[in-house]
């Protein structure tokens, strides 16, 4: 190993980081679809020779892809890939378009540079290229195996045709990609600079002793925080878009010496719709390391060093290991799900460190058709909900569970789509009571100004976000287009002057709600985030007018609080909303195993 | 001609900086900044600058004063109480906010999150709705707006904002409630989102607007005591109060809008920053302000500060002209420290003024970065003229703490912690220049804040901007840039359409409509009509992207292919710095803006001749100083007795009353006529 000093080693962490916010600010400046540019669904990545992701947030899939690409890498290419079956589901649906970028210096490969955004719409039966209905991948849209979108610098003109082709949108799109690619060569330019200022060889060993910085930190972290006897949590993904659910995803979690083991046995087969969740395994150690170390050091540059401290079991032909060609176009609700199981799972050693449950999905309305010009429009908002309540304080009320995503304003909304938004806010009373009370959901009324179709893409709408420590769960969605509509469906038409209200789940509570300050749920009525009826029935706070002002009775208020006690007894560590009922198919799973589970509680 | 006279109001000292319009004479002088009412400070420090320069203050006809009185009432939540009255189901506008919680993955976990600056039970939403179009959807209510006005005058509110969804396209609404507001309560300050910021998205117009109206009494009361305070003293000077974006303004316009000056105080050292690169011949700066707790870094090209239109005051994103400044939590008094990963962590954390650092034996035990520099031996024991000693073993026990837990000997662990310090700032030198499509090579650094000069040369050789330009005077740059700031107000439209369905009698028609409000602000604020001057600005982008490039124009550019051609490629040429690509797609025009400015005279600092003393009667004495670990007898000079002309050859230090400067080895500084000494690698220069 080339000489490195500690001081080197931490300017070269200083200024990768650097880089990669460097990365974000030219993509989201750059990108043109809302959904990357305004609400930043994408994610940047760099790494070393081998594929190791030295800097980045989702962990790296690029040693895969170096395994199986056998038609060699040269300086100046650029891969796309969008295909999840062709790199183990290093991306998870087709609408992710993942670039990676080989870093040469001095001819030799000295890292990757890697970032991928969701693209609006990559063709197929539905537009979105999300539908809620499909039984395969065959019926999602395009995939893109490993390509060489660049070869040697050179463009690959028929690729690109081939692939913009086959999209509604091949503007939106192209633009979109070309600001993924211009992330990419940022992080190829400052690593060039880096190993120019300092040297290749101290360049790739200051990566290497990256690594081994989190591996040594997640080992003692694991010892601290993994029990050695397994524990299991599960949860569940509330249906398929096609009848069938829940669909339980149960996570066991123990440690042996300083290896932590994650087995997602006993997690259900995979599903007929299109929730499937092919999730690759080196990803899934990345989000535990996050968890685990988000309150030990946040300044590390975290990155993939740690891999080989965890072991991770995924069974073949489950939920989250589909066959294929499984869809798995919606696999957000299973994504978002795997952390509150996660989340669960690791809050049983250490609950009062731990968070609630949240809304537990990234929620979507889709709406296409052609404007009153007679032009085709896609539009795709992602939406959020109830932040789950947190040792810190309460989980914020309708903002994003996801890192620096953002809302769409609805003066750009208005301004580019025939679509009214008549009211956006949060909804009162759906964050889940708790000292520190769970978010509350979105709520959002839109009128459509022309004829068109919609689809929405949501979840938490048959479960609820649970609550944790005396913490009760948040409020589930629903969706209301004149009737009910369910939280996962496609092409719905919709006629000028229809109006659809949209309302996402609530975050769970953190501890018990009838400690909770008597002035901050008064505060919370008076803000009008907290009812008058909420604040009695689940805080035990009675709140009376006079003098035209919002009072507390505080004699009656110690007196509901005693009562409620009380009868409640000893809080549990989690508070679960009712189990959804099964149908379809999995009715059909749950009468097979009846005879033999029949002891087992709901929530083990 | 009588004095100008720039004042900056800092956190510890207010200083002051006194020009003879006649002669070119300046005189400086510092008194302690009075927090509590800034003005008592403001009118101590006149009465000594002018006692100093032996002048009666009544011949002070011209008052700059750059003040810091709305950004501390944001950041201390010391606010007016502000009613909000917006759009009817948008109540929760400023509590949703952008949604956006921080990264990385889980990042929500810790995220900070403060109330509304308008308490959301002291917001109302009225029924009255317009499109983006500008179109009429639903009347106003006026029956309800009387009702909400007369509830939240009830409530007690100090001040009323008014943000309707769409006000950009169409203000009939807002301009109506008003009215009926002041109508109803003539003596509540209210404002209009329309009146602040006539551009799209509603988040950040109405927390602007809000912002606005938070520190509108705070800050009109402070202006109304300074008036007050002036007139007892018999004094009767213009007093103009500096904008965010290095402009001036009447107090009249600091009253009404207020939510233009938070980042007053930063504007001037970069105005500055690029005057002093005017005078040394360099249009390109980097501007490199160093100080206790935190480093402002900007840019300036072609001799003028580079402007943003949003800029964030603590969590909130404020949309209003203002200076590119980044500011990175790393100062002289930033705490080093090694947590559990084993990697040694400078800041964000600072020891502030109390204790502050080890070194200044005032109980400080925490190894900060000027300890780092005392064991150095880059800030000498003893500071000019003796007003202060530092307790140099006291900073080698703080920073020995870092050696131990590295295994670093006290020195190496001390360049250790500036390397990193350095590295830190380099990183948001990169944010307003690398970032921005600029290469730091084309241009110089100009340092200045008690810790700039000591840094200067390492920043300049991590960045390559050369030369690192350290001005006579590091401590007090913000009030020269005061005396050269231009009365400014800008004056904006909406319009979002594309390039090809606007002609140009469209643009000239727009154009004029800004024009005539500029020069009626202008009259107004009795500029001659010699000293008016117009800027014309076009916000664009490709068709539906999110961000959008000031490109400036000449309003009847328009009419001729070619001046359509060159606005084409001119915005072409910015997206291509910026994002390093263009695309065959449709231009969008998102606003025009016309920017109204009163030229000031501008001050000329005055050339100092040679005096034939050589460099060497500089020399007060040597002592030793480490530089990349090696212990070397160095120099230390009087900036005082430096001369054009003199050279200093690396390393040196030079001392003077409010900063320290360094030169590294191998590494030369020149002294030119203005008494600036610029600093650049042996075998380069011009």
């Amino acid at each position: 190993m080339a000489e490195l000093d500690k001081i080197t080693l931490d300017i070269i962490e200083n200024a990768l980081r650097n880089t990669r916010h460097e990365m974000d600010a030219v993509l989201f400046r750059s990108a043109m679809s809302p959904v990357i540019r305004e609400q930043h669904d994408g994610f940047p990545m760099i790494c070393d020779p081998q594929g190791r992701m030295v800097v980045g947030q989702f962990g790296s899939y690029i040693a895969g892809f170096i395994q199986q690409w056998k038609r060699g890498i040269a300086e100046g290419d650029v891969f796309l890939v969008s295909d999840p079956y062709s790199c183990r589901g290093a991306i998870s649906h087709i609408n992710d378009w993942m670039v990676l970028l080989p870093i040469f210096y001095d001819g030799e490969l000295v890292g990757w540079g890697s970032q991928f955004g969701h693209t609006v719409d990559v063709g197929g039966p539905v537009s979105g290229s999300l539908p809620t209905d499909a039984t395969t991948i065959f019926g999602e849209g395009m995939r893109i195996p490993p390509v060489k979108l660049f070869d040697r610098g050179e463009l690959n003109a028929d690729v690109l045709d081939l692939i913009l082709t086959n999209t509604r949108v091949p503007v939106m799109n192209y633009f979109d990609l070309m600001a993924i690619v211009a992330a990419c060569r940022t992080a190829d330019k400052r690593v060039r600079e880096l190993c120019d200022r300092f040297g290749k060889q101290t360049y790739l060993a200051a990566c290497e002793a990256l690594l081994d910085r989190t591996y040594r930190a997640m080992g003692a972290l694991i010892e601290k925080n993994l029990p050695t006897e397994p524990v299991s949590f599960d949860d569940y993904v509330d249906d398929d878009g096609r009848g069938n659910g829940p669909f339980k995803m149960k996570l066991t979690i123990w440690r042996e010496g300083n290896v932590g083991h994650f087995d997602w046995t006993g997690t259900d087969p995979q599903a007929p719709g299109p929730v499937n969740f092919l999730l690759n395994e080196e990803m899934f150690k990345m989000f535990i390391g996050v968890y685990l170390i988000m309150v030990f050091d946040p300044q590390i540059l975290f990155n993939d060093g740690f891999y080989p401290l965890l072991k991770v079991k995924i069974p073949e032909g489950s939920l989250l290991q589909p066959r294929f060609p499984a869809a798995l176009g919606c696999r957000t609700h299973a994504l978002a799900r795997l952390f509150d199981v996660l989340g669960g799972a690791l809050g049983r050693q250490a609950p009062e460190l731990s968070t609630a449950a949240g809304y537990g999905t990234s929620p979507y309305l889709l709406y296409n058709g052609y404007d009153e010009k007679g032009e085709f429009f896609h539009l795709m908002e992602i939406t959020y909900g109830g932040i789950p309540g947190r040792p810190l304080g309460d989980g914020m009320d309708a903002h994003s569970w996801w890192p620096l995503f953002e809302n769409i304003p609805t003066e750009y909304l208005e301004s580019y789509y025939p679509i009214t938004v008549l009211e956006y806010g949060s909804l009162p009373d759906s964050g889940g009571a708790g000292y520190h009370r769970g978010g509350n959901g979105v709520h959002k009324v839109y009128r459509f100004e022309v004829d068109g179709e919609i689809a929405v893409h949501d979840d938490r709408e048959r479960s609820q976000p649970w609550g944790i420590l005396g913490g009760l769960p948040g409020q589930s969605s629903s969706k209301l287009l004149g009737e009910p509509l369910p939280s996962k469906i496609s092409q719905v038409p919709v006629r000028k002057g229809d109006m659809l209200i949209y309302r996402t789940a609530g975050g769970g509570g953190w501890r018990d709600p009838l400690d909770r300050p008597v002035e901050w749920v008064l505060k919370d009525v008076r803000n009008g985030l907290v009812s008058r009826e909420k604040a009695e029935r689940d805080y035990g706070v009675v709140i009376v007018e006079e003098d035209g002002k919002l009072v507390v009775d505080r004699e009656r208020t110690e007196k509901e609080r005693a009562q409620k006690k009380r009868e409640r007894g000893e809080v549990q560590i989690f508070t679960f909303g009712p189990e959804p009922e099964p149908i379809g198919i999995v009715r059909e799973w749950r009468r097979a195993q009846a005879p033999t589970q029949s002891g087992e509680p709901a929530h083990a | 001609m009588g004095y100008r006279l720039g004042i900056d109001v800092g956190g510890t000292f207010t200083d002051l900086l006194l020009f003879d319009e006649e002669t070119g004479r300046m005189v400086l002088a510092k008194v302690p900044s009075t927090p509590a009412d800034q003005s008592i400070g403001v009118l101590n420090g006149i009465q000594k600058v002018a006692a100093l320069a032996g002048i009666d203050p009544v011949e002070i006809d011209l008052v700059l004063h750059g003040t810091t009185v709305a950004t501390n009432a944001v950041l201390e939540e010391k606010g007016a109480l502000v009613g909000l009255i917006t759009t009817r189901g948008f109540e929760q506008i400023l509590h949703v906010a952008r949604s956006q919680t921080p990264g990385p993955l889980a990042g929500w976990i810790i995220m900070q999150k403060p109330d509304p600056l308008a308490p959301l039970h002291l917001t109302r939403g009225v029924s009255a709705r317009m499109n983006a179009r500008g179109e009429e959807l639903v009347p106003l209510d006026e029956e309800e707006v009387r009702r909400f006005v007369r509830q939240l005058r009830d409530e007690g509110i100090q001040a009323l904002t008014v943000s309707l969804i769409n006000s950009f396209a169409n203000p009939a609404h807002e301009r109506r409630i008003r009215d009926i507001a002041q109508e109803l309560c003539p003596d509540l300050p209210v404002t209009i989102s329309t009146d602040i910021l006539p551009e799209f998205r509603e988040y950040e117009r109405t927390l602007t607007t809000v912002m606005n109206s938070y520190v509108r009494p705070v800050m009109g009361r402070y202006l109304t005591g300074i008036e007050s305070k002036l007139q007892r003293a018999h004094l009767a000077p213009t007093v103009n109060i500096v904008r965010s974006d290095g402009g001036v303004m009447s107090l009249d316009g600091a009253r009404a809008k207020p939510v233009n000056t938070l980042l007053s105080g930063p504007s001037g050292g970069v105005v500055a920053a690029s005057y002093i690169g005017e005078l040394t011949g360099y249009k390109n700066v980097l501007s490199f302000d160093m100080g206790g707790t935190s480093t402002d870094v900007a840019i300036s090209t072609g001799g003028e500060p580079r402007i943003v239109r949003e800029t964030r005051i603590g969590y909130y994103p404020v949309k209003a002209a203002a200076v590119d400044v980044r500011s990175v939590g790393a100062g002289g008094g930033s705490i080093a420290h090694v947590p559990i990963t084993g990697a040694l962590r400078v800041g964000p954390q600072s020891a502030g003024a109390e204790p502050g650092p080890a070194a200044y034996g005032a109980g400080g035990m925490e190894p900060t970065v000027t300890d780092a520099n005392v064991v150095l031996g880059h800030l000498p024991p003893r500071l000019l003229g003796g007003e202060m000693q530092l307790d140099v073993e006291a900073a080698r026990r703080a920073v020995a703490r870092i050696g131990d837990a590295l295994g670093l000997s006290v020195e190496e662990a001390a360049q250790g912690i500036i390397d990193i310090v350095n590295e830190n700032m380099f990183g948001a030198l990169r944010l307003v220049s690398v970032q921005r499509g600029y290469d730091p090579r084309d241009f110089a650094l100009v340092a200045f804040g008690g810790a700039g000069p000591l840094h200067a040369n390492a920043l300049a050789q991590l960045s390559g901007a050369w030369p690192a330009i350290i001005p006579p005077t590091p401590g007090v740059l913000s009030a020269l840039g005061f005396l050269h700031s231009d009365i400014r107000s800008e004056f904006s439209q909406t319009v979002i359409r594309t390039l090809a369905s606007i002609d140009a009698g469209e643009f000239a028609r727009i154009f004029a409509a800004l024009d005539e409000r500029a020069r009626e602000w202008l009259e107004s604020e009795g500029i001659p009509a010699e000293r008016q001057a117009l800027d014309y600005q076009i916000d664009v982008r490709y068709h539906r992207q999110g961000y959008e490039f000031p490109v400036r124009v000449h309003p009847d550019q328009f009419e001729s292919e070619e001046g359509m051609e060159k606005f084409i490629a001119d915005f072409k040429g910015i997206h291509e710095r910026n994002y390093g690509f263009n695309i065959d797609s449709l231009i969008e025009i998102v606003n025009l803006r016309v920017v109204g400015i009163g030229l000031v005279r501008k001050v000329e600092l005055q050339r100092v001749a040679s005096d034939g003393t050589r460099v060497e009667e500089a020399m007060v004495e040597t002592h030793r100083a480490y530089f990349s670990g090696k212990a070397m007898e160095t120099p230390i000079y009087d900036r005082d007795r430096l001369r054009p002309g003199h050279i200093l050859r690396g390393p040196a230090v030079i001392t003077q009353r409010d900063a320290t400067t360094i030169i590294l080895p191998e590494h030369y500084g020149q002294v030119d006529e203005y008494l600036n000494i610029l600093i650049y690698p042996d075998g380069k220069g011009r």
